[in-house]
């Protein structure tokens, strides 16, 4: 490894990290913004234009509060808690493709951190790795309401982790690669939602019940379960939570974009933008699913990704495989 | 020399992270340290260029074969442990079964490799040797009967835990 390489990695890593953090405040003021108007009201406004700070100052805030330790709390596995959470949310990040090449100071650099030819399986470990800054969020805290949560994310998350690698398969099996940008380059001229739309619907509601966010947001329902997992986290702590929930979507509408909606291609403008372009819109998405549905019950929950979403999911397999082998 | 360092670490943790879980108290702190076990053996793995490998033991059993042992270890909450032997029989145990293994570790490491003494040197990797295309090749072809067997070992008991779960106690 020469010293350029080394650079380059180093560079790269800085955008992305720099991307995803400041991204994060942007996406939630983008949805105090979208969810107000949704709700007839104004959303921020105050601090700063149209209220674009509000989430700054909120971050300094949580910042400067205290940190509050529960007694009984298991005090390792409390403070390892949130750190696994984020962790895990940047480390999926690295092999998102953002873009093709660039050539910079005669060097040809992809716009990636790095492309390992297992991406999509390293991307599924690093998800359901994600499971342990919940779940452990909601046992160490050593309270009754976190538990629950913990607990039913956990099994959340399993059931619809399967039907979510399931309908991946399907872009696998017609790319041949298990590489994120030889997918994305192999969408120039069709995006692979046409050939696998329901792989792509059924992916979509995965995801959203993979980052926890509304209707799946069960594992937070604050109306039986106080905050769910993260009641007892204060300060710095929550912040992280926080933190690894967007990043957490960042990542999963990432893979979408990638697997499915013709990663950086698109017309006129160069790549990475219509990547951000269409990051917008799936964010904006997601925020339009919290505003217009009410929170599923728990055991539709579990009924539904584990007889719906799975055999759906294993149907479209099965057909992408006789498609494939009757087209050769 | 960096592969050596990271080995050094990797197989470091792996076995500290090992004798925590024998040794720590709390169940869930064991279930947590078998998960570092598992973690760093990926990392091994992937030192010996077998990254599919490393990625399916993170996927199926960090991620989900210990969320599920996790699950039940903090549903049970175990307090107090009711040991299974005695403390003399445990230990007599433990002391023969350690024995045991030890002598059988040590008869392999002294028996003389075929091409004479010491560890023969490595064979060059063939350019895919590790990737999911390659091992999916083998597991088709030279192991498909073992692959086969085992899949339906594993269909049964997928089929009597739905039938030990659904059986009605009352």
């Amino acid at each position: 490894m020469d010293l350029a390489t080394l650079i380059e990695a180093l560079v790269k890593v800085h955008i992305v990290l720099g991307f995803v953090l400041l991204g994060v405040p942007l996406i939630v003021w983008m949805e105090r913004k979208v969810l107000g108007h949704m709700q007839d009201r104004i959303g921020p406004q105050r601090v700063g234009p149209y209220g674009l700070l509000q989430t700054i100052a909120d971050g300094i805030k949580l910042f400067m509060k205290e940190d509050i330790l529960p007694t009984q709390a298991d005090k390792v596995v409390y403070f390892l808690a949130p750190g696994i959470a984020v962790v895990t949310a940047l480390a999926a990040m690295t092999v998102i493709p953002f873009g093709d090449t660039v050539t910079l100071f005669g060097r040809t650099i992809p716009l990636r951190i790095t492309d390992v030819n297992i991406a999509i399986l390293f991307l599924l470990g690093a998800t359901s790795m994600g499971v342990y800054g919940i779940v452990l969020g909601g046992w160490a805290s050593n309270s009754k309401y976190p538990l629950l949560g913990g607990l039913r994310s956990s099994a959340q998350m399993i059931s619809y982790e399967l039907a979510q690698g399931i309908s991946l398969i399907g872009v696998i099996m017609i790319t041949g690669s298990l590489s994120l940008s030889e997918i994305g380059r192999q969408q120039e001229k069709l995006w692979f939602i046409v050939p696998q739309f329901f792989a792509f619907v059924i992916y979509v509601i995965c995801s959203v019940a993979e980052t926890n966010r509304a209707p799946f947001d069960l594992a937070e329902a604050e109306t039986e379960l106080v905050a769910g997992f993260h009641t007892e986290f204060s300060s710095m702590k929550f912040a992280l939570y926080f933190l690894a929930e967007y990043a957490n979507m960042m990542v999963v509408s990432g893979v979408a974009i990638t697997c499915f909606l013709g990663a950086w291609h698109g017309p006129f403008l160069p790549g990475p933008l219509w990547f951000l372009i269409k990051l917008t819109c799936f964010l904006f998405f997601y925020i339009w699913l919290r505003a217009t549905f009410p929170r599923l019950r728990y055991d539709q929950l579990m009924a539904f990704g584990w007889k719906v979403l799975l055999p759906a999911s294993l149907l479209n397999l099965a057909a992408t495989a006789v498609v494939l082998t009757v087209m050769g | 020399m960096f592969e050596l360092l990271l080995f050094g670490m990797l197989s470091g943790i792996a076995i500290g992270c090992a004798l925590g879980v024998v040794f720590h108290r709390n169940p869930v702190h064991c279930a947590l340290l078998l998960v570092g076990v598992l973690i760093s053996v990926a990392g091994i793995f992937i030192l010996l260029h077998a990254q599919f490998v490393a990625a399916l033991q993170v996927i199926v059993y960090a991620g989900a074969i210990m969320v599920l042992f996790l699950f039940v270890v903090m549903l049970l909450n175990i307090k107090g442990e009711t040991p299974l032997l005695t403390p003399g029989a445990a230990k007599f145990f433990g002391f023969l079964f350690a024995l045991i293994v030890f002598v059988e570790l040590i008869w392999t490491a002294v028996q003389p490799s075929p091409e004479g003494q010491g560890m023969p040197d490595a064979a060059p990797l063939p350019a895919d040797f590790g990737s999911p295309a390659a091992l999916g090749r083998v597991l088709y072809t030279v192991w498909l009967y073992p692959f086969e067997i085992t899949s339906i070992l594993l269909l049964v008991a997928v089929i009597g835990a739905v039938v030990l779960a659904k059986r009605k106690f009352f």
